[in-house]
């Protein structure tokens, strides 16, 4: 059976699907953070949200750098 | 009156959907056998769709209960776990970072039970840093199968992995549960 379509075309769609879903991943979450910034941190759901959204921003670039990484350009 | 409790039947759309994701393990490891790397990531695609899905399908039919996030997070379990060691198993993904993937994971499905434990009741503990954690391995396994910087992904995800279960362990064995 062969594959869905050529090397270069399954490359970049991976790359555009990753990085899409990366870059779009870190800017959610970092406006998740910006609104809820001013919410009271004692409360323990309001700080588990605020360590989830910045792990999200982590996740989130280190998928952009992953594609930067594999077309040489990082 | 006060209004009765609204029993959800296990047997809904959004368990339907999560359990669909069951069905594309056997072609995921049949293209991972046969070395099919497009095949095989369409197929952890389709799954990673479907748990996305399930939760959309649940709150549009209003049918969200404590088993459907167990179900579902057994499912994540089975589905992306299965899919790391095959990943492993044919040199399609390093081992070192699967096997403290798994050991982790093992960890934290047990810390669960010990919160539901703590909580008295059928409950799953909501953690927003693993809930993208989650997501994360399903991309592992893509990126494991499209060979796209299997190395990188997989020993950044490792630490990322310790730092979320340490945090969630504090959560779920030391702090009180909510009520």
């Amino acid at each position: 059976m062969n594959e869905l379509m050529s090397a270069t075309a399954f490359n970049w769609f991976i790359t555009l699907l990753t990085g899409g879903v990366a870059g779009a991943w870190t800017i959610y979450d970092a406006i998740n953070l910006l609104r809820t910034r001013n919410a009271d941190r004692a409360n323990p759901i309001v700080r588990d949200k605020h360590f989830g959204y910045v792990m999200g921003m982590v996740i989130g670039v280190l998928g952009i750098i992953g594609c930067l990484r594999f077309h040489n350009m990082l | 009156m006060a209004e009765a409790a609204r029993v959800v039947s296990p047997w809904n759309p959004a368990n339907a959907v999560t359990a669909s994701r069951f069905l594309t393990l056997p072609p995921l490891f049949w293209a991972i056998d046969t070395g099919h790397h497009q095949y095989a990531t369409l197929f952890i695609l389709v799954c990673g769709v479907l748990d996305k899905l399930d939760g959309f399908v649940a709150k549009v039919f209003d049918c969200r209960s404590a088993f459907g996030e167990i179900f579902d997070a057994i499912t994540d379990g089975i589905c992306y776990g299965a899919g790391l060691i095959v990943c492993a198993a044919y040199g399609w993904a390093p081992a070192i970072p699967v096997a403290a993937i798994i050991l982790l994971g093992l960890v934290n499905t047990s810390l669960r039970f010990v919160y539901a434990k703590r909580a008295g009741r059928t409950t799953n503990y909501k953690s927003y840093a693993m809930e993208r954690l989650v997501a994360y391995t399903g991309w592992l396994i893509g990126f494991a199968t499209s060979g796209f910087e299997v190395t990188f992904f997989y020993w950044c995800f490792v630490p990322l992995m310790m730092i979320i279960v340490g945090y969630d362990a504090k959560r779920m064995l030391i702090d009180p549960v909510p009520s």
